[in-house]
């Protein structure tokens, strides 16, 4: 099976360089399935950029991360006192959000370990309210404070919220000048430098590192099969009836490879369900678009794909590859699974 | 646990819950039902069995025309905010209140539920992007104060909204001086170079303090129109200070001190004190615009601090300020004053409403906020 990413290494490390070398304090995230890459291959490619720290998603992701990478290791995922997984070693930089937290881990096996103190954003989704810094700072104990982060929003412009969460820092007893931000763009991060001198502000990158240049990356699925099918033929497990005369390609890439894997749309407004409705056609029938692009459009699933291919309806009038061709395909890299990462 | 029982009780057994409490506002003694005298006043007692549990002093204020009235607990009522169950307080105390024609009540529990020191409050004030005090993270918050907010709620309680602080009742936000186990080197030590200097300056310069007995009132009283001159504020006649001042020191003799600064003989500053238990309020200042470089309001303010700490006090309330730290807000200067001290911003529950009369209450509300 081959449902490659393939990946031209210069350009891609010529745009990883350039990043890190325009947002000093970077902390590269390497969480997930890698961003495609494998998680692995991100931390020997931050030791190349000689960084000093990752951050990974969650304490499962620790032990391998530790493996790979000389360095610090921080977990986004704030401890919990019933997480089972936690790693407690001097190079992992646990992430406290809650003044209860941080009372048990500083009373319990964690006590002196290193952690990050995260407020709480419009996000929402983990942190200290700002009134709680005292309370949090009186529950520390033996804890070593290596910074404060918060998690921003991607809509809209944060740096409002950046600079206001800054300043409650600095006016805070929480004793540290690192503060790590996560989703700023370069020019805000800039600003937030300027006007924050007596802070170390760090950035928290992970998609516009690794998946900053996609024009470096494409993903290649292989033809494995070609069938010439007639209107109404009946294929595939379901056995469903072909709309139309045409080719049935057999391509790798399934489900194993989160193909067809679907998670909410990040634009929902009104004209972009107003045009997946204007596209009608084998829509309306049924039928759902492939991320597969063959001669030149992207193409429909002949049925749901598979674990490991798809089967893919082409019309007679279009140019049809043949087996062993290679067609592009578009993915979601955060959720795609590949037979093989290949750097040329 | 079992019900709690409210009933009016009378002025003295009043006082002597206020006695045997460490302290309670000012605004809820018996005594100032008398200041108040355009309220009906009213002590009423919580009651567990035969026990006197809580208490509190009730303002009535009639609605023009109709015999109804708004039930007003200013700073109080003076009971157990700790107890998880504040329905056992609060529903006898609405029931009572109901039988006596309330159509609404309105009060401001005496729970704090932040405090900012003043180093934190002078690092805000510097910061152009920290404007409010809420958006300055606390230097000690109470959760538990937090959750009464959220019973309250429950309860069906409203927080009247305040602009910056201020709102027509007592202020949300207040300044503090603690007091507990602190000399007067220690307390000079927490004032900003200032306020020292100032100090200093008003005894190189031979300024007096002295306590006033009720006939210094009228000078007091001079003092104090021209403050209000000045400052652009209606001042209350004298008669109000002397009802004060009768109604007070009636019920404690230093329940009300006057405190009056002279320079060669000049008054150049009159100050109000008052203290129940161990807490100790600034209540009115007033100095002149002659002579201000004579410092008598930094004199007279240590003075009382002074007193307050020497009576057993411990704390010194300098009262409201408003949430502002933007340093175009003209109000910031009363905070930054203030903040000179050394002390600490504290942050009450705010006051809350509880309609009795939902089509009475919504009629008083819409013409206070036309008026």
């Amino acid at each position: 099976m081959a449902f490659d990413l393939e990946v031209d290494a210069e350009r891609w490390r010529r745009g990883l360089r350039a990043l890190v070398e325009h947002t000093p304090g970077i902390v590269p995230v390497i969480k997930g399935n890698g961003y495609g890459f494998g998680r692995d291959r991100l931390a020997v490619e931050s030791t190349e950029l000689g960084l000093d720290t990752i951050a990974v998603g969650t304490y499962a992701e620790v032990p391998a991360a530790l493996a790979a990478f000389g360095g610090d290791v921080m977990v986004l995922t704030p401890w919990r006192p019933f997480f089972t997984d936690v790693v407690l070693d001097d190079r992992v930089i646990h992430t406290v959000g809650r003044v209860e937290d941080i009372a048990a881990l500083s009373a319990g096996a964690g006590s002196g370990s290193r952690v990050l103190v995260e407020g709480e954003t419009s996000m929402s989704r983990h942190g200290l309210d700002r009134h709680e810094l005292a309370a949090a700072v009186a529950a520390l104990g033996d804890l070593r404070v290596e910074g404060f982060a918060i998690h921003l929003p991607m809509a809209g412009s944060n740096l409002g919220e950046a600079e206001r969460w800054a300043a409650a820092l600095e006016a805070s007893q929480v004793e540290t000048t690192t503060f790590y931000v996560s989703h700023l763009t370069p020019a805000e991060l800039t600003i937030l430098c300027e006007r924050r001198p007596n802070l170390d502000v760090r950035p928290r990158i992970g998609t516009s590192l690794w998946l900053g240049d996609l024009g470096a990356l494409s993903v290649r699925a292989t033809v494995l099969d070609t069938h010439l099918v007639a209107r109404g033929e009946r294929v595939g497990y379901r056995q469903r009836p072909m709309p139309r005369d045409g080719f049935l390609l057999v391509i790798s890439g399934g489900t194993s490879h989160g193909i067809a894997l679907e998670a909410p749309k990040a634009t929902a407004g009104v004209v972009q369900r107003g045009k997946s409705l204007a596209k009608g056609g084998l829509e309306a029938a049924g039928f759902s678009l492939s991320p597969f692009t063959i001669d030149g459009k992207q193409r429909w699933f002949a049925e749901p794909p598979h674990m490991q291919a798809s089967m893919i309806f082409l019309p007679a009038n279009a140019r049809a590859p043949q087996v062993g061709d290679r067609v592009d395909v578009a993915v979601r890299f955060t959720t795609a699974t590949f037979d093989a990462v290949n750097l040329r | 646990m079992s019900a709690l029982v409210v009933r009016p009780i009378s002025t003295p057994e009043h006082l002597a819950f206020v006695r045997s409490r460490p302290s309670v506002s000012f605004l809820q003694t018996p005594a100032w039902a008398t200041v108040k005298n355009e309220w009906r006043g009213e002590s009423i007692g919580w009651f567990d069995g035969v026990t006197l549990v809580g208490a509190a002093l009730v303002l009535y204020r009639q609605l023009p025309r109709l015999k109804r009235y708004l039930a007003y607990l200013p700073e109080g009522p003076d009971i157990d905010w700790t107890d998880g169950d504040l329905a056992r307080w609060l529903t006898p105390l609405a029931a009572h209140l109901k039988s006596q024609g309330a159509f609404g009540i309105r009060m401001g529990p005496p729970v704090v539920t932040r405090r900012w020191h003043a180093a934190t409050i002078k690092q805000a004030i510097a910061d152009p992007v920290l404007t409010t005090l809420s958006a300055v993270p606390a230097d000690e918050s109470d959760s538990e104060a937090l959750e009464v907010a959220a019973a309250l709620g429950r309860l069906g309680w409203k927080e009247i909204g305040t602009e910056g602080g201020f709102s027509a009742g007592q202020p949300k936000f207040n300044f503090q001086i603690p007091l507990s186990g602190r000399d007067e080197q220690d307390l000079l030590a927490g004032m900003n170079q200032q306020w020292r200097r100032n100090i200093k300056k008003a005894a190189k310069a031979g300024v007096e303090v002295t306590r006033g007995s009720r006939a210094d009132l009228a000078d007091f009283h001079r003092v104090y129109s021209e403050t209000a001159e000045r400052d652009h504020f209606t001042p209350r006649p004298l008669p109000y200070f002397e009802r004060m001042w009768d109604a007070l020191t009636a019920e404690e003799p230093d329940r009300l001190l006057l405190y009056l600064a002279r320079h060669d003989g000049d008054l150049v500053a009159a100050t109000t004190m008052v203290r129940v238990g161990s807490h100790a309020w600034y209540s009115y200042g007033a100095s002149t615009t002659e002579k201000r470089d004579v410092r008598g309001s930094n004199a007279i303010q240590w003075q009382m601090i002074r007193d307050a700490r020497e009576a057993g006090a411990s704390a010194y309330d300098m009262r409201g300020i408003t949430e502002t730290l933007d340093p175009d807000d003209p109000h910031v200067g009363l905070i930054q004053f203030k903040v000179g001290t050394g002390g600490e911003a504290v942050e009450y529950l705010g006051e809350w409403d509880l309609p009795l009369n939902r089509a009475l209450y919504l009629g008083f509300t819409t013409y206070l906020k036309r008026r």
